[in-house]
């Protein structure tokens, strides 16, 4: 099945490169990628209803990844969406726990290849996550 | 002799040796390297092929005067200033911002008491992207990666006991559109206080790239707006603030986003071209305004690119206000530029490293002639600067000014075959890529059409490909990569939390007591002149004057100016 | 009553965008909910947007939708994006010019990729009208992928169809000419503020003149997307045409031969199906398959023998 990925800028965190260059890798790893550019949590979890997406990818390096990130994986469960989320930018390591505890599968760093989160994506979706 | 007296024939070198060269070059290339020149399979990080060995013959078009010339004098290779590093050290600036003006002014007083010479303020995300502190969608933001300034109260917070009729203040604004807000209000500050604007000395980012293309948004205005909103605060300021340096046009952070050497400097030119050109529309002269411009470049690890970039730079900059615009004055054909080293060149395995590449490139910076400069620190991939990994760079710095003597001497890499070849080669190369924007109409139309966001998006996705087939070689990430766990404890700096709720109550104070009728009254005439061809920041000024603050100045560009669709994917 | 049909009984997004995810994806039960959609059919005017990259149709469907939206009417978007030949993925990015528009409740974006699908469209792209239709959604917007190539499928699913062309695209233009030049309904002239705007009208207009549709003359509109210019009357000209499309029996003719359109469609890929299944099963095919192949046996020949011998299994003739 073709996987389907909604890729967001959290909030008005502004370097859109990552997410861009994640995008663009991931459709080369045969995924389908709908970039909804900056949206705030409300926006982000309706794309993904109206996407039916398999994965939701968060990026952010601005610092909000505590307030927002959460927030993402609490709408989206309210609302019935099962989809992976995930996150990736410049977070602390410490704040890792934290975002898993709240239900973000995983955290990818500034050096994690694109291939590797194209692989976790594949070994995950469709398992049901918190 | 005066400098109009040069011979304009007279080679740098002469052409018998030149040949002389040549000819030996070939016999050496096949008796003592016998072929193995290896060249044309190396290349700088922009890709221009690099050779072996250079030697005159690789620079024999060069005119000594012509070309590359003397400290202070055009075409100004060698540096702006004629005795450069020993007439003035390049500033070492510290950046300070964040939590409410009140924290961040205590943190100017502290800054100020042991030595720093003027303040430099970063702002926070809210305030640079035009939402008030209670705005809904500044949440989690306010107070966190800069300061929060929602009104002329908070300005007048900020600055409350610093001398700005006697230090610089720095204002890292970005957007023009945050720019024309921050500066009304820092101009009616003054007024109030009875400040002339002739002492107010500083410097504003003021970028329509940063607001269009190099950073995304929710709501973004569009191209053209941005752009005469940039104009608008440059020409202000060159009629009432003689001091202010109201741009520094923004190639860093288009190299951040995804740009070679080439294109950085290349798009800041187009920039200051399509602003001499508009505001020579207004009615200005070249001479009225090009002084106070100013730019702001990011120096990777390619060491001699990176200067060659510096000094090619200054030369094709000269020849644009020179030439194309008729610039009279000296001050109006120099370029003066910022550093900040590669902040995206800096890994999060062995983090320590990061100490060694910002020292070279912070070198690379003092020999490419800047005028000041910011080291990064080793900690920035995990967050923002913590206090120890802060001293660290401004360590890194006082190192660069005493202890390498790399300071003593002007430009001493001049003469250097290889870098004076690079100058040349990177300065054609920046006029080429000038020519290119040009051609499809400016750099506001490259914006618009969305041309150089697919620049940058191609060439970060080709930089990305290229490290992860190993192509690109990072120490520590893909050459000899790290045994240590990736993502290794680093303290990080934590923000005060405190900032959104006092923020709010201040504003909720200042929408009580201010004149509302006012308020409204002002706002308007700003709604009325977005739609005519005249400088809208006297009335800016007007309604900070009131207590409007920086969200509702900035709403109403959003509805008059309308939201612009960011061209990405 | 059925699981599929309470579906439709609910009306919440997140149901929608779960039927629709089946239906994308082709699954087994994609069948029941397509059954069940096309008995309540309902009665939305679906409007083709079309046009050259470049055209700015994106952010026409943005303005022209916020503008819409307002009247609370409720409204399905459909963009299709191209997927990569070489690796099958996509990058699917009309939603960054459509931001204006998201926590709108009344309106659903949908974002298609081709998925290997040649003309303008991804392959469920009528399942997928289909559903929002059946969902009740009042109008339904399809944005073309807007490679250059001539983008016939969305005629086929649209009552109305909007060409957005920009000045300047002259060569684009020629291309366009000899194909959906001379069916779409309503012809938009976008990034109107650009240098000749006027020439472009005029060139469409005369060509408009040469090929006008029986009782319908082509509206030929200019537009700035970006500034919000020209939405109202665009909106006017699309209103237009559904009551012109309603009056003269055009509306049900459409909808009519849509439905046959899609039995043949159905009939095709039914009887593709099972020439594939059967001709894998069938071994002794399978070698004559390979003589074809090697250029030993005639591929006529062994055509008419299949489908011979597929008739016959199944009793006919």
């Amino acid at each position: 099945m073709q996987i389907k990925v909604v890729m967001a800028k959290l909030g008005l965190d502004i370097h859109w490169r990552g997410a861009l260059v994640v995008s663009r890798m991931l459709r080369d790893e045969g995924m389908e990628v709908v970039y909804l550019g900056n949206q705030f949590p409300e926006q982000i979890v309706e794309a993904a209803i109206q996407e039916g997406a398999d994965v939701i990818g968060l990026s952010t390096l601005g610092g909000n990844h505590l307030t927002l990130g959460p927030k993402v994986v609490k709408l989206a469960r309210e609302k019935g969406v099962d989809a992976l989320v995930i996150m990736g930018g410049v977070i602390p390591e410490d704040d890792i726990p934290l975002l898993k505890e709240a239900g973000i599968a995983e955290v990818f760093g500034p050096e994690t290849k694109v291939e590797s989160i194209a692989t976790f994506i594949r070994e995950h979706v469709g398992k049901t996550i918190g | 002799m005066t400098k109009t007296n040069v011979n304009q024939g007279a080679k740098l070198f002469n052409q018998e040796v030149v040949r002389e060269i040549e000819a030996q070059k070939e016999r050496w290339k096949k008796e003592t390297v016998k072929g193995k020149t290896g060249d044309g399979e190396y290349f700088s990080d922009s890709g221009i092929p690099v050779n072996l060995l250079y030697t005159p013959d690789d620079i024999k078009e060069l005119n000594y005067m012509k070309d590359i010339g003397l400290s202070g004098e055009a075409p100004y290779v060698r540096g702006v200033y004629p005795n450069m590093y020993r007439g003035r050290l390049f500033t070492v600036r510290q950046i300070a911002g964040y939590g409410t003006p009140e924290d961040t002014n205590d943190r100017f007083k502290f800054l100020l008491k042991n030595g720093a010479t003027g303040t430099s303020v970063v702002l926070d995300l809210p305030t640079i992207r035009g939402y008030d502190s209670d705005d809904p969608e500044a949440e989690g933001h306010v107070g966190a990666a800069g300061v929060a300034i929602d009104s002329l109260e908070d300005i007048e917070a900020l600055y409350d006991g610093i001398p700005i009729d006697e230090i610089s203040s720095n204002i890292v604004t970005h957007l023009p559109s945050t720019t024309v807000v921050i500066m009304a209000m820092f101009a009616a500050m003054a007024e109030k206080k009875g400040i002339p604007f002739e002492k107010l000395s500083g410097t504003n980012q003021n970028d329509f790239l940063m607001e269009t293309a190099i950073g995304s948004s929710l709501e973004v205005l569009p191209p053209k707006a941005s752009f005469r909103l940039q104009c608008d605060a440059i020409e202000f300021a060159s009629k009432n603030l003689p001091r202010w340096n109201p741009v520094s046009y923004n190639g860093y952070n288009l190299r951040e986003a995804g740009t070679d050497a080439v294109a950085e400097v290349a798009c800041a030119l187009a920039n200051a071209i399509a602003t001499s050109e508009e505001l020579i529309r207004r009615g200005n002269k070249i001479d009225d305004f090009a002084k106070r411009l100013s730019f702001f470049w990011n120096l990777y690890n390619d060491f001699f690119e990176e200067i060659a970039k510096c000094r090619a730079s200054r030369v094709v900059y000269q020849e644009i206000m020179k030439e194309r615009f008729k610039a009279e004055e000296m001050k109006s054909q120099l370029m003066r530029f910022h550093v900040q080293t590669a902040g995206i060149t800096l890994t999060k395995v062995e983090p320590l490293n990061n100490i060694a590449r910002s020292a070279i490139q912070g070198l690379a910076a003092v020999l490419g002639g800047a005028q000041s400069l910011h080291v990064d620190s080793y900690d920035e991939a995990y967050s923002a600067p913590t206090e120890e990994s802060a001293l660290i760079s401004i360590r890194t710095q006082q190192i660069i000014q005493t202890e390498t003597n790399v300071v003593n001497t002007v430009d001493p890499l001049a003469g250097s075959y290889f870098v004076e070849y690079l100058t040349k080669e990177m300065a054609q190369r920046i006029r080429d890529y000038i020519s290119e924007i040009e051609s499809r109409g400016g750099l506001v139309a490259c914006v618009d059409s969305g041309w150089l966001h697919r620049e940058i998006a191609d060439f970060a996705y080709q930089t990305q490909k290229d490290i992860e087939n190993g192509t690109r070689k990072i120490v520590g990430l893909n050459y000899f990569p790290s045994e240590e766990h990736a993502g290794q404890k680093v303290e990080v700096f934590r923000y005060p939390e405190t900032a959104e709720a006092k923020q709010k109550e201040k504003l909720k104070r200042l929408r009580q007591k201010r004149d509302a009728k006012k308020v409204e009254e002002k706002l308007n005439v700003i709604r009325e002149m977005c739609h005519k061809d005249v400088n809208l920041m006297p009335y800016i000024k007007d309604a900070v004057l009131e207590y409007a603050t920086l969200g509702e100045i900035e709403e109403v560009f959003r509805e008059e100016f309308g939201l612009w669709q960011f061209p990405l994917a | 009553m059925n699981e599929a049909s309470s579906y439709f009984e609910k009306k919440s997004d997140v149901i929608l965008g779960k039927l629709l995810k089946e239906v994308e994806n082709q699954t087994a039960n994609s069948i029941e909910i397509l059954r069940e959609s096309s008995a309540r059919k309902g009665t939305a005017h679906i409007v083709g947007i079309t046009g050259p990259p470049g055209s700015g149709k994106s952010t026409l469907v943005n303005k022209l939708c916020k503008t819409l939206a307002k009247s609370g009417i409720e409204i399905g978007i459909v963009a299709v994006d191209p997927t990569s030949p070489f690796t099958k993925g996509a990058l699917l990015g009309d939603r960054t010019r459509m931001q204006e528009l998201s926590g709108l409740s009344n309106v659903f974006i949908k974002s298609l990729a081709t998925r290997g699908n040649l003309g303008g469209l991804a392959p469920t792209t009528a399942d997928i009208v289909q559903v929002l239709d059946a969902y009740g959604k009042e109008l339904i917007i399809i944005e073309t992928v807007g490679v250059g190539q001539i983008e016939f499928d969305v005629l086929e699913i649209a009552d109305t169809v909007v060409l957005v062309n920009v000045p300047g695209l002259g060569d684009s233009l020629q291309t366009l000419k000899a194909g959906i030049m001379e069916i779409a309904d309503i012809y938009v002239v976008n990034q109107a503020d650009r240098p000749g705007a006027d020439e472009s009208v005029r060139d469409l207009k005369m060509m408009v003149r040469e090929k006008l549709q029986e009782n319908w003359e082509q509206p030929v509109l200019k537009t700035i997307a970006t500034n919000n210019e020209g939405m109202i009357e665009l909106i006017d000209q699309i209103q237009r045409h559904k009551e012109f499309l309603l009056h003269s029996n055009r509306w049900d003719e459409k909808r009519k031969t849509r439905n046959l359109t899609r039995l043949n469609h159905l009939m095709i890929q039914s009887l593709n199906n099972e020439v594939d299944s059967y001709i894998r099963r069938k071994q002794g095919i399978q070698i004559k398959i390979q003589q074809v192949k090697e250029g030993k046996l005639d591929p006529y020949t062994l055509s008419d023998h299949i489908v011979e011998q597929l008739i016959k299994k199944h009793g006919g003739m």
